[in-house]
């Protein structure tokens, strides 16, 4: 750890010696057509290597040598800016870009400069312009990020309509889901079958699977940053789409032209609407409601040329109902930042962030003489000022701090029985706070090899008020008897974790085409989600780290080939990884997890381990665009007490994923996409023999290997088709056609096998192939924007 | 009241939500290890009672389990210091024919079971639990206002609920029940038909608090068999251990276990000791009090 600080801050030191006489300019970097801040804009001196990129604000800071200069601003799909530099004592220039004529209804997978797949420090990243996203056919013809992602190499899922997504064997818990620096909780509406995350307001999404940079912390497999459009700022903008399952509105406009602007964005489903025809008159399901809506909204106001704030808020809700129960679950977050520039070497942004989860469970008799709530929510309060240094045209540090509050109330329950007795249980609520620290610096050591190395600290502390529990040992696999319990007053601290994360990259560009990158992380995650079925449910409550429950650590490294052909035109890279993870959860056997104040008692930690080959191809321009993406991977757990104390395959382990994606765009106005998916089968837990026990027959295996089966390998054909119709020049109005067919040859995937006892005839036991999509799906969308 | 509820509830929501299917497909399964499989139910009621031993089967196999002979059973009361020993019969079942003034189980006695077969010594304990008391069964006619099934069909014979009203004990002490309905002597033992509950409630849902007078829904629906006039609705309400309730729970969670949200499939515990070198025992030993009543359907 000491070696650790004091490398780093050696590596610090020895940086101002090339920072004298030189002249700094700094800016933003827009879209001329609707104010959007451009992110990832190459800006660098004409003729040399010196350059940078602009931010996810859309800053930039560029060192020049000398105060007589032309600066070139490159964007794919965008026109290249000069801007010429003359000796003034002007140093901000806020640079607007137009986009390219010719090419406007072509896509563009990446709004990158073309040559970052080989140049950039970045590796085990992905980023899906919303562009692109929407290209994509999707279920139902209703484009959805997550899913999108779920097509990139070293993600995968525990199937399909399991919510959330695994990346390089790690847990849909382990995934940083920010939506404008905001964490979400559960991503997911409709179980795994939709993202919260409304297209229509999304800018650009970014997953981080390895070389995790020092600013990001709190779960260790991936970041997914997914940022919000900031609404038009020059004139008003209306998208709008009539689909199958959804329908989606999104104005956006500006307040002051060019200073102030807005997004406002909602959906709602009508599958309660879709599902009543069918539903018998005499079924008690007759009065269901069943739908899931979600709000987002964003303001940004550009005080002056330093300050600028924004504001953006999320709300969404599944809501399921029926005569006699009640179930909702959703998200609610909001987010202010500030954005300073204190000059033109030093940017700040600050963010304060407010998310709540929480869902409701309700069942009542006809008459009301009965019923039972339960309820539970998990708050996060946070602060995290976050500062840039662009120290020189070889050095851009990056520090700052986060504190971030945790609020989770597990359960509570209200009970009101026969005869008007009620009983209301309310779990005590469990307080934690995540600091922490960080600085990273990227360095250009020689033209062709940079490194970017840095170190998060993060101290968190298990805090009252509440009541800690202390387990006496027992045989493994079995919950923990209570020992003694200890109460702890309101902020009284009951447990500290202090962990360094250090974290490291490197890049050697070979030559204009190919580069060797590596990196290594550790991560920390002082929160999991206690979920020990196939899909996590909506049910599913966090734990904090406890004086029981350990912190999740992750350590990762990785190694990388990437090379580009054909004039940047096709991108391709070869990944190796390994991750290893401490302390993740696992469940005693028959666990009681709900409702249960001691269910730490309950929870197993074990090992985890991870590797795999990720194998990348995309062609990023042109008629033909798209990608194929194949990982051979392995993750493995081991926990004491479960499968003998061997190594067994994670539920969502998959030795084999081949994902493609491929985009014709045929004309101006025709377009079509196809995706195939074909993954090797998740494991299960087969039985290999019965028991019989008050006539009933239980599966048992003999063998107790947990995981010891494949089901079927899961492969699916997707194709979709836009149609743009004609434009009428002296309009704005364009509209859309889209159709798509999901799963086209019709394919029953298994979701999962199962086992049990025929319902007529006990004795005969059976295997179930459980598919949650059985069949194909059509869908046809209209999509409209002025 | 809310374990039950909760798995209809995620099938509902799999019913509507999802263009899932099921079928029932045919694979290759491993052959296990042999089991003994103990089957020890015992209660307080005035018949014979039966110990099943049995080999445990192929998994796919239809036919009934082969029953073990030539163990020794022998059930002693550590509370009152006496054995009892249960004779072989067929089928694997060994009997001990209650005598005219006979008991063998008492409210808090404890229970010692020893199995010895080919050479092996197989134990379990257990406690008997205190009964419960049934006030009464109610019929009542299923005309769908219930919230469950269909209306009547005039023309078809009425269909009738029975509702069981029971009562806890309130104290301190979690009370654990497995109910079992029968109809006109046939015990409604479908896997979903499994109906055990905490306190008179579907859940262990903080213990003291929940302490309930009386039972409530799901657990006093009795299944939601329909029944017709004429019809003789019997209900066992046994008391029984905590750990037999788990095992109960446990079981039934592995016998019907799919859909997105199925929980890692385990394997069920045991409360019988296996000496290392011998075949392993496997199954139940549970002792309990039961509380009984019937209704016929007028």
């Amino acid at each position: 750890m000491n070696k650790i600080v004091s490398l780093i801050c050696i590596m610090f030191l020895g940086l101002n010696s090339y920072s004298q006489n030189k002249f700094t300019i700094s800016g933003y970097v827009k879209d001329a057509k609707n104010g959007e801040a451009l992110v990832g804009v190459t800006i660098y001196k004409k003729g040399s290597q010196i350059g940078t990129s602009s931010n996810e604000y859309g800053f930039y800071s560029l060192t020049l040598p000398s105060s007589t200069d032309t600066v070139i601003f490159s964007y794919i799909g965008y026109k290249n800016y000069s801007l010429a530099i003359d000796n003034s004592t002007k140093k901000s220039f806020n640079v607007e870009l137009a986009e390219e004529g010719k090419d406007l209804e072509e896509v563009v997978i990446s709004s990158e400069r073309e040559d970052a797949n080989v140049k950039s420090m970045e590796m085990s990243v992905a980023k899906l312009d919303i562009k692109q996203i929407n290209k994509i056919p999707a279920l139902l013809g209703e484009v959805d990020i997550v899913r999108a992602i779920q097509l990139l190499p070293g993600v995968t899922t525990a199937g399909e309509g399991a919510s959330g997504f695994n990346v390089r064997g790690g847990n849909v818990d382990q995934n940083l889901i920010l939506l404008d620096e905001a964490p979400v909780y559960n991503s997911s509406h409709l179980f795994g079958f939709f993202s919260v995350f409304n297209p229509d307001a999304v800018k650009d999404v970014k997953l981080i699977k390895g070389g995790i940079p020092a600013q990001y912390g709190g779960r260790v497999s991936s970041i997914l940053d997914i940022r919000m459009k900031e609404g038009n700022s020059k004139k008003l903008a209306v998208n709008g789409g009539i689909g199958t399952i959804f329908s989606r509105l999104s104005i956006e406009a500006p307040i002051i032209k060019d200073k102030m602007s807005f997004i406002i964005a909602g959906r709602r489903s009508y599958i309660d609407a879709l599902v009543k025809p069918f539903v018998k008159s005499s079924n008690p399901l007759k009065n269901t409601s069943f739908y899931f809506y979600d709000l987002t909204a964003k303001l940004n106001y550009k005080i002056n040329d330093r300050n600028t704030l924004f504001a953006s808020g999320y709300f969404g809700r599944d809501v399921f109902g029926a005569s006699i129960f009640k179930f909702n679950w959703g998200n609610g977050t909001g987010t202010v930042r500030w954005n300073h520039i204190y000059n033109s070497k030093l940017f700040m942004n600050v963010t304060a962030f407010y998310s709540n989860y929480d869902y409701l469970l309700q069942f009542s008799s006809n008459d009301g003489n009965q019923s039972f709530k339960w309820t539970s929510n998990v708050i996060n309060y946070s602060i995290k000022p976050d500062f840039t240094y662009y120290l020189n045209s070889k050095n851009t540090i990056r520090f700052g701090a986060q504190v971030l509050m945790y609020d989770f109330l597990p359960y509570k329950t209200d009970i009101t029985f026969n005869g008007g007795a009620t009983s209301n249980v309310k779990a005590e609520k469990r307080y934690g706070i995540e600091s922490s620290v960080y600085v990273g610096n990227e360095q250009k050591l020689h033209p062709r090899f940079s490194v970017e190395y840095g170190l998060r600290l993060s101290n968190y502390n298990f805090i009252g008020k509440g009541t800690a529990y202390t387990f006496r040992d027992t045989i493994p696999n079995t919950a923990l008897p209570l020992e003694s319990s200890k109460s702890y007053k309101n902020g009284e601290n009951i447990k500290t974790y202090t962990i360094p994360e250090p974290r490291f990259s490197a890049n050697y560009t070979i030559n204009q085409k190919s580069s060797i990158k590596a990196s290594y992380n550790r991560m920390a995650q002082y929160l999991q989600l206690i979920s020990n079925t196939a899909a996590s449910t909506p049910l599913d409550v966090y734990t904090l780290a406890t004086n029981n429950t350990k912190p999740l650590i992750a350590d990762q490294g990785s190694i990388g080939y990437f090379r580009n052909f054909f004039d940047n035109n096709l991108e391709t890279s070869v990944e190796l990884y390994y991750k290893y993870m401490q302390n993740q959860l696992d469940y005693v056997d028959n666990a009681n997890l709900f409702i249960n104040p001691q269910v730490e008692s309950e929870l197993l930690q074990g090992l985890g381990r991870a590797y795999g080959a990720e194998f990348y191809i995309k062609k990023t321009k042109g008629k033909v665009n798209g990608w194929i993406s194949y990982t051979l991977s392995r993750t493995e757990r081991l926990v004491r007490g479960i499968s003998n104390d061997e190594w067994f395959f994670s539920r969502y382990d998959r030795t084999h994923c081949l994902n493609t994606s491929v985009n014709y765009d045929i004309t101006k106005r025709w377009n079509i996409s196809v995706n195939f998916v074909y993954l090797t089968g998740t494991p299960g837990t087969f039985p290999n023999t019965k028991i019989q026990v008050q006539g009933y027959n239980i599966p048992y295996n003999t063998d107790g290997i947990r995981n010891n089966y494949r089901i079927t390998p899961y492969h699916r054909l997707d194709m979709g088709a836009t149609f743009a119709f004609k434009k009428n020049e002296t309009r704005r109005y364009k509209q859309f056609i889209v159709l798509s067919v999901y799963n086209v040859y019709n394919r029953r995937n298994a979701f999962s096998i199962y086992f049990r006892s025929n319902e007529q005839n006990q004795n005969q036991t059976e295997a179930v192939r459980f598919s949650v999509i059985g069949s194909i799906v059509p869908a046809i969308t209209y999509n409209f924007n002025f | 009241m809310f374990k039950k509820n909760f798995k209809i509830s995620f099938l509902f929501i799999a019913i509507i939500s999802l263009s899932s299917c099921e079928d029932v497909v045919q694979i290759d399964l491993d052959k296990g290890s042999p089991l003994i499989v103990i089957d020890a139910f015992i209660n307080n009621l005035r018949e014979d009672q039966v110990i099943k031993i049995t080999s445990n089967s192929d998994y796919f196999s239809t036919s009934n389990p082969t029953g073990l002979s030539g163990a020794s059973v022998i059930l002693s009361d550590l509370t009152s210091n006496k054995d009892y020993t249960f004779n072989y019969t067929t089928d694997g079942k060994y009997v001990y024919a209650l005598g005219v003034n006979d008991t063998i189980a008492k409210t808090n006695h404890n229970y010692k079971l020893t199995i010895s077969l080919n050479g092996a010594t197989y134990i379990a304990n257990t406690t008997q639990k205190r009964p419960c008391g049934i006030d009464s069964i109610s019929v009542i006619l299923n005309d769908g206002s219930f919230g469950f099934g269909p209306p009547q069909d005039p023309n078809q014979p009425k269909k009738y609920l029975c509702v069981l009203f029971a009562k806890d004990k309130v104290d301190n002490e979690t009370d654990f029940y497995w109910i079992k309905t029968y109809r006109n002597d046939t015990l409604f033992n479908s896997p979903g038909d499994l109906n055990v509950n905490v306190d008179g409630t579907g859940g262990e849902v903080e213990v003291a608090s929940t302490d309930s007078v009386e039972f409530t829904a799901p657990s006093t629906l009795l299944g939601f068999k329909d029944y017709y006039q004429n019809d003789i609705c019997r209900v066992e309400v046994n008391s029984i251990t905590r750990q037999t309730y788990n095992f109960f729970v446990q079981a039934q969670a592995q016998i019907n276990n799919g859909g997105l949200f199925a929980t890692t499939p385990e394997n069920v515990r045991t409360n019988f000791s296996s000496p290392k070198d011998k075949t392993k025992a496997v199954g139940w030993f549970s002792i309990s009090s039961v509380a009984t009543k019937s209704v016929q359907i007028k």
